[in-house]
């Protein structure tokens, strides 16, 4: 008999190896005299750096790591969408994998983990990170506590005071939250200098984390977009892999929203490595088109600048997005090997703006009750429509997407919507 | 099989040629000459320092790399970037003929012209001169198969995104992924820089290892005398002691 702990990989995998094309490496601008590379071994825990340049197919996961991935739940739920099937009369099949299941609510968690036991063995005993919405700082709360380890989270401020229910989930965890731009780096404080009420941005945030890591000796956790975050978030296509394999099935269309690219490289690269599905949709959002507008460049992924250039899709570093619902999707790149696969027209991408989400997540969060992260929301407005078209064409195929977090705690972000839309 | 990673005229004219013999003469199989790049895309901060140096020198680079040629006699490959001689590239491949130089090897090959780098791979030969294909862990394996099959004299393997930054990597975990699909000689390079990541690279199936930024740095600390010696020394984890 197989137990729901053997669902969980013993490995994650890498899809570099199986790339149509190299990937581009990061690099250090051509005439700069301080090199990015070498800030990367000071802030990044060594392990993680590790992973990140030791490219192998299968990585494997040390047997802590996975025993805590199944002390929080993991396997996540692969569930049939039956009712949404019903409602939208598809003779295709829907299936979901669960990432909201996790307790911060949404797969942050599943890298945040590691990189916080990587710490923790390296005997660093303090952490730092920025988050936008606040899903990636939960995720760095709770795993660092999880090791018993400091955390300091640079909040973007206008989440700080919208959001003031993540700040609280974060502070109960044991985390120091501060609202972003502050007075405890250089950066920031030349930033409130400037305008006293300055706004903050993921970028800013991202630069006074990188800065406080460094002038204080602690470690800094990268949430998406790098090689070595999409190798962790392996586990949730890999389980998926499992889950469908005892139900006997074969999937044909693979569904992710995508921000820096971690959720969706997690789920569908290890099914394009494993030669499974026959099609892969990466999903953005309309109003930050980085798929139909961004190009393919060296490109730094962070708006400071303190960060090697990675080779992505990119709408420039620094890009303003502007303020949508789904603040996990407004990052100005995606991850290296996503962009290549995108470039190479093996993931095809599609775009839909705010208000075609709000209807999808309405839709399925009424089929299936569960209230769907705006960001995952992307991923379910193409699952409809790829639904309906097997309708139209009477095609029983098989829809699997990824629901990357729950919307519990984005009420106040669907309460605006619904006015909008009203 | 040692290979050994010069920078052309650094530390300045006279002690490069000293150099250049006392490298030979420690042992080395091969030489890889770096001419300074309009942009050292991949070159760390210690060849970038090299470079630096060498530009506010100035020399005539082909004058320079005549003298290397007739200086030794063990093969010289030019490690440089393609994207700087394609506007020019036949006239740069006839004239490394002309003078001697038996091979190029182009670090941006496979990243930056990976649709048509056969051609370029071609091109190298027609010109009589030996192509050797810099590959890395980001290389996607069906294509580090195909490169060692195309690649002259051996294929190049760099282990580290850059030179010369120790990044943390597992020397090891990276030759095995790529070992059984080398049938060629397999030279790992790039940012490996101590004896230690030497010995793992040799024990993982490496048949040689290309050394440059840990010259370049013994260069600074002790000058072209001490550099040598540690080439000797490199040689001698090579033969087994
Ligand atoms: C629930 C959820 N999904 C998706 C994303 C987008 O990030 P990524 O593309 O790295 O998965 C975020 C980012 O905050 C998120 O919170």
């Amino acid at each position: 008999m197989e137990f729901q702990e053997d669902l969980v990989p013993k490995y994650w995998y890498n899809i570099i190896p199986d790339l149509p094309k190299p990937l581009p490496p990061p690099r250090d601008p051509p005439d700069s005299e301080f090199s990015r590379i070498e800030l990367l071994k000071r802030i990044m825990p060594k392990e993680v750096l590790r992973q990140q340049f030791t490219v192998e197919r299968f990585v494997s996961i040390p047997e802590k790591v996975r025993e805590a991935y199944i002390n929080i739940g993991r396997p996540t739920p692969l569930l049939r969408a039956r009712r949404l099937e019903e409602m939208l009369r598809t003779p295709a099949r829907i299936y979901f994998k669960f990432e909201g299941a996790t307790p911060t609510g949404s797969h942050k968690i599943n890298t945040a983990i590691p990189q916080a036991y990587f710490s923790m063995e390296e005997g660093v005993n303090h952490l730092v990170t920025e988050t936008g919405a606040g899903q990636w700082g939960t995720a760095v709360a709770l795993a660092s506590r999880m090791y018993g380890l400091e955390s300091s989270i640079f909040m973007v401020r206008v989440s700080y005071e919208q959001k003031p229910q993540r700040r609280t989930i974060m502070q109960l965890y044991g985390a120091k939250v501060y609202s972003s731009p502050t007075s405890l780096t250089e950066y920031g404080k030349k930033l409130t200098s400037q305008n006293p009420d300055h706004p903050g941005s993921l970028g800013i945030a991202m630069s006074e984390a990188i800065e406080y890591a460094m002038t204080n000796g602690y470690k800094y956790l990268v949430g998406s977009v790098l090689d070595v975050v999409v190798l962790h978030q392996s586990v949730i296509g890999l389980e998926t892999i499992n889950q469908l394999r005892n139900l006997d099935e074969e999937p044909d269309v693979l569904i992710g929203c995508v921000g820096g690219g971690s959720n969706f490289g997690g789920f569908v690269f290890p099914f394009i490595g494993a030669q499974k599905g026959t099609k892969y949709i990466a999903v953005g959002s309309f109003e930050v088109p980085k798929f139909s507008r961004g190009t393919y460049n060296y490109d730094f992924p962070d708006s400071a600048g303190l960060l090697p250039l990675i080779k992505m899709i990119t709408l420039g570093k620094d890009y303003v997005p502007p303020p949508i619902y789904s603040g996990g999707l407004r990052y100005h790149g995606a991850a290296p090997s996503l962009s290549m696969l995108i470039k190479e027209g093996i993931v095809k991408w599609r775009e839909y703006n705010e208000r075609e989400i709000f209807e999808a997540a309405q839709t399925f969060l009424q089929a299936q009750g569960i209230v769907p992260a705006p960001e995952s929301s992307h991923a379910i407005k193409a699952v409809i429509d790829e639904a309906r078209e097997a309708r139209v064409k009477n095609e029983k195929k098989v829809i699997v997407f990824n629901l990357s977090g729950h919307g519990l705690l984005d009420l106040p972000n669907y309460e605006s919507m619904m006015k909008r839309m009203s | 099989m040692l290979v050994s990673y010069l920078t052309l005229g650094y530390p300045n004219r006279e002690q490069f040629l000293t150099l250049l013999k006392g490298l030979v003469d420690a042992g080395s199989d091969v030489l890889e000459i770096g001419p300074p790049p309009k942009y050292a895309k991949y070159d760390g901060p210690v060849i970038r320092r090299s470079f630096k140096q060498v530009s506010s020198q100035g020399y005539d680079m082909w004058a320079l790399l005549r003298e290397a040629r007739d200086a030794v006699s063990v093969p010289i490959v030019i490690l440089t970037y393609l994207e700087e001689w394609i506007p020019t590239l036949e006239d740069f491949l006839i004239k490394l003929k002309d003078i001697g130089i038996n091979g190029v090897l182009f670090p941006d090959l496979l990243i930056d012209f990976i649709d048509e780098y056969e051609e370029y791979v071609e091109a190298v030969r027609t010109h009589g001169l030996k192509s050797v294909i810099f590959t890395s862990p980001s290389v996607p394996d069906p294509l580090i198969q195909r490169a060692s099959k195309l690649s002259d004299m051996f294929l190049y393997y760099g282990v580290r995104p850059t030179t010369g930054i120790a990044i943390p990597i597992t020397v090891e975990s990276l030759i095995t992924r790529v070992r059984t699909l080398v049938e060629n000689k397999l030279v790992v390079g790039f940012g490996l820089s101590d004896v230690e990541d030497m010995r793992r690279a040799l024990k993982a199936g490496a048949d040689g290892v290309a050394i440059g930024t840990a010259y370049i740095e013994e260069i600074e600390r002790g000058g072209v005398k001490s550099a040598i010696a540690l080439a000797r020394k490199f040689r001698g984890v090579l033969d087994g002691s």
